[in-house]
């Protein structure tokens, strides 16, 4: 074999390999899309709660998440080192949300109660009981609001079944123990901020 | 009636009887608890993930300025094994930086030349500080320097001034005629 033919059976193998790396990193971008995608499917609803449950308005909760899988499409190359994608994911909307709520203006009752009403379950209740219901779950939320940051937070994520205290504490980046005191410090002042409201009234 | 508190972290049967203020506080804790939770389980909006992938496939894929070539990205031949992810590559090419900064660094050491150090060694001024004690005219004279020392010194001698015979031997007084 000479020499030229040698160069050019190189080359073709050089050319040939490219092609198989481009192949294959079309593969893996395909594969990553898709399992892009299954986080949406899987979580969306997920997230959207633990948004509203801070934000408390429907489209707000909904950008929030929207934003928050934008954050993870520009992390998608790590997306395979991930251990726990429910709480990452979660973890990522709740910065989303407390960041957006800083810049939000404190929200009145009022609003509250009006999105509330609108979102509740009325199921076998007369308008009228819905809207009382709305008023109460207002007013708890507003007591909510009360309560210092940290003992909030723990507290609002506690209210979430598919958050145990080991997850509440990796989404919030503390140890196990203080999610537990700070819940128990949120329970006790929560207790006295609703029996001092219920006094007042009477 | 020994109700249990599950509010508290310790469930001690023997514990005092609660009391109406302990009832009530369980009461808004449990509406506080019935609120939080009926939010957290409010259903999601319809659509919202079909929202959500379109938003997605709307943002633009290419982030970065310069994309890798597809042999040289990170991870490209399987999860963990690209080329920048083996130790050795990663070991070569932190040596090969360090060579490249020490070796810029040396080229430019010996290539500047550095400046000869002054002679004249800068004093600084005498002035009186404001508030301090007056030197009352007095100026430090530095001690000079020795002369230069000569090997052999010359000893002055003394100049031996001969009389001139002709002048003694005419006597200008008259009485010596």
């Amino acid at each position: 074999m000479s020499a030229s033919q040698a160069v050019l059976t190189g080359w073709m193998g050089t050319a040939k390999s490219a092609v198989q790396d481009d192949a294959r990193s079309k593969a893996e971008d395909q594969a990553k899309e898709e399992a892009l995608a299954a986080l949406v499917s899987q979580y969306a609803a997920t997230l959207y709660r633990v948004a509203f449950s801070v934000l408390r308005n429907a489209s707000d909760a909904e950008d929030a998440v929207q934003e928050a899988f934008v954050r993870v499409l520009r992390h998608r190359d790590t997306l395979g080192e991930i251990r726990d994608h429910r709480v990452w994911l979660i973890r990522i909307v709740w910065n989303v949300v407390l960041d957006r709520k800083r810049r939000m203006k404190t929200r009145p009752e009022t609003d509250d109660v009006s999105d509330l009403a609108r979102v509740l379950p009325a199921e076998g209740l007369s308008a009228e009981e819905r809207a009382a219901a709305a008023q109460h779950h207002a007013h708890v939320l507003g007591c909510v609001e009360q309560l210092p940051e940290k003992e909030r937070q723990v507290l609002m994520l506690s209210a979430f079944e598919e958050l145990n205290t080991v997850e509440i504490a990796a989404v919030l980046g503390v140890t196990e123990s203080s999610v537990r005191s700070r819940l128990f410090r949120a329970r006790n002042l929560m207790g006295g901020l609703l029996n001092h409201s219920r006094h007042s009234a009477k | 009636m020994n109700l249990p508190n599950p509010y508290r972290n310790d469930s001690n049967e023997g514990a005092a009887a609660m009391n109406t203020a302990d009832f009530s506080k369980i009461g808004s804790l449990s509406a506080t608890e019935a609120t939080l939770r009926l939010i957290a389980t409010l259903p999601a909006p319809e659509g919202l993930a079909e929202r959500v992938q379109l938003r997605l496939d709307a943002e633009p894929r290419t982030a970065r300025v310069l994309s890798w070539p597809a042999a040289l990205r990170p991870g490209a031949h399987g999860s963990g094994t690209g080329w920048l992810r083996g130790n050795a590559m990663r070991t070569a090419a932190a040596a090969a930086i360090v060579f490249a900064v020490a070796g810029g660094g040396w080229g430019i050491y010996s290539r500047v030349q550095p400046a000869s150090s002054a002679r004249i060694i800068a004093m600084p001024p005498r002035g009186n500080a404001p508030g301090a004690f007056s030197n009352a005219g007095a100026i430090r004279t530095p001690q000079t320097a020795n002369g230069p020392v000569l090997a052999k010194p010359i000893i002055a001698s003394p100049v031996i001034v001969k009389p001139n015979a002709k002048n003694l031997a005419k006597p200008t007084t008259p009485l010596a005629k």
